[in-house]
């Protein structure tokens, strides 16, 4: 019951995105510009960019996308629209639906994030694999956390404000994991050598989750 | 709670032990150790303090969860005014070490796990303020400010206890240095940090109870101006 | 306030340290770290004992001061709400 009350709502965002459009390549623009702008800012020449830098600006860029991307999830949804979803199923069925399909677009921004990023500035990664688990896991951790933190920004006055003042202290123990995983894989080191943070990371996702769908039901009691 | 707060006996209690702490702490003779020399008696009072701030944001946590329960007002306001004392603890905690920071490690600030953690704690806690501040019908506050209490701490937890042994760090008990239980050998400081905690912890509640009960105060005039 | 009172101790304790870094400089054959021995000989660590609990004491003072005041509030209010409930 529960199963299929997600899938339904999961469809449905899609649906939705797809039919218009507007939000997803608003903020495929978003990330597209703001990589533009790093790199002008940058300046670089002919000499490569710092790895250290490269990967900060990188995870940097791919936080504020996601921080302004999941924000819509809660705070532009009309009251009456938010209604209707509550009446029709469980909280835990929206709070689980929105994140996985913030996972979804999170996981699409990235991978089209790293590519663009790369034209501009180079890509020094020697372990892509492993880079690829930080990209995975860090779409994870942003739509985790930010999923919860829009939910209960949406009900403070000040939303967008609110939601990177709340967000991003909750999110940086994540990203600090993801930077050291991310800054293994561009020096090339081997999977184990990651392997502390990685379950860290995967921990502290777990946590966010279990603490969100606990939490969540109280959030909605009443709008 | 709030009946406990009304009580005197802690106070005087805390008040003896802060003095203990004071009298104690500079007179009792100090192991002899490289770069910290007499510092180590700050032992007493940064790393009490921080305990006493750990204890404060528990028991917001704790009045977070339980507003959630029952809706309590009196729970709510717990909750709140000890996390404002517990972020006034974190300032004086973060300004002393970093004080006894530039005199034994040579600089204001480092680049120590820590360190971040705490201050994205003291971050965390300020955006709870914010937060609260921003909803104006009273229950939603309680409740919306209730749920991120809840939701930060459980964020927190992995960095402020696991972070820190995975990295090097300056600090004791972290990356290869001894914790600072090494430090007491023969247990006499251990003899002044205990009460020290108690003394800190105590003046905290002391002060997070005058606010509390001008709230309730506050409250009770509200109340009976609707009749 | 107690910020002010906290800076003060933190400045006291300053003066500690800072004597030890001046003996470390002049004192390098003793292998034993240098501590303030001289100003506890001396007896000066009892005025800085004194100090501190001097400004404890003013804090102390402050405490009980807003504690009475809000004890007294507090009976006033349940005079009040007698009187109320009696109406």
């Amino acid at each position: 019951m529960l199963l299929k009350q997600i899938i339904t709502l999961i469809s449905k965002e899609i649906v939705i995105e797809l039919r218009q459009k507007y939000a997803i390549s608003g903020m495929i623009l978003y990330l597209i510009s703001s990589i533009f702008v790093v790199y002008m800012a940058l300046n670089i020449k002919n000499a490569s960019l710092n790895p250290i830098i490269w990967n900060a600006i990188f995870w940097i860029i791919i936080l504020f996308t996601a921080a302004n991307s999941i924000a819509k999830s809660f705070i532009q949804e009309s009251n009456d629209l938010l209604l209707y979803y509550y009446t029709i199923s469980s909280p835990v069925a929206i709070i689980l639906s929105k994140m996985i399909y913030n996972v979804l677009l999170m996981a699409v921004l990235i991978l089209l994030g790293l590519p663009i990023y790369s034209i501009v500035l180079g890509n020094p990664v020697l372990d892509f694999w492993v880079f690829g688990i930080s990209m995975l896991l860090g779409a994870c951790g942003f739509a985790t956390s930010f999923t919860m933190i829009s939910g209960i920004a949406s009900k403070a006055s000040n939303s967008s404000t609110m939601m990177a003042i709340l967000g991003f202290p909750v999110i940086l123990p994540m990203l600090l994991l993801i930077l050291k995983i991310s800054k293994n894989a561009i020096d090339g080191l081997s999977i184990s050598a990651s392997s502390d943070e990685i379950i860290t990371l995967v921990a502290i996702i777990v946590i966010a989750i279990t603490s969100s769908v606990i939490l969540f039901p109280y959030l909605w009691r009443s709008s | 709670m709030v009946r406990l707060l009304n009580r005197n006996w802690w106070k005087y209690a805390g008040i003896a032990l802060v003095f203990y702490t004071i009298i104690a702490g500079f007179l009792i003779e100090a192991p002899k150790l490289d770069i910290l020399n007499e510092s180590i008696r700050n032992l007493f009072f940064h790393v009490a303090i921080w305990f006493a701030m750990f204890i404060l944001l528990i028991l917001s946590l704790v009045y977070s969860i339980k507003y959630l329960n029952n809706s309590k007002r009196v729970n709510d306001i717990l909750a709140s005014e000890f996390a404002r004392i517990g972020i006034v603890f974190g300032l004086i905690g973060i300004s002393t070490g970093s004080m006894w920071a530039r005199f034994t490690w040579g600089a204001w600030w480092v680049n120590d796990p820590k360190l971040n953690a705490t201050s994205i704690a003291l971050l965390i806690y300020l955006a709870y303020i914010v937060l609260r501040s921003s909803i104006e019908n009273e229950e939603q506050k309680g409740r919306i400010s209730a749920v991120y209490n809840i939701f930060a701490f459980a964020a927190l937890i992995p960095l402020v206890f696991i972070l820190p042994r995975l990295t090097d760090s300056l600090h004791p008990g972290n990356g290869g240095n001894p914790g600072f239980s090494s430090y007491d050998l023969d247990n006499r400081l251990r003899m002044v940090f205990y009460p020290a905690v108690l003394a800190w912890s105590a003046m905290g509640l002391w002060l997070s109870s005058h606010r509390i009960r001008l709230k309730l105060l506050n409250e009770k005039i509200n109340e009976l101006e609707q009749h | 306030m107690k910020k002010f009172l906290f800076l003060i101790l933190i400045l006291l304790s300053l003066n500690l340290s800072a004597q030890v870094d001046n003996q470390s400089q002049s004192v390098q054959d003793k292998d034993v770290p240098t501590m303030a021995d001289k100003m506890r000989e001396s007896g000066k660590i009892y005025v800085v004992v004194g100090v501190v609990a001097i400004l404890f004491t003013g804090f102390m003072v402050y405490l009980i001061t807003t504690d009475r005041k809000i004890k007294k509030l507090e009976r006033e209010m349940d005079d009040v709400e007698e009187k109320l409930n009696r109406k």
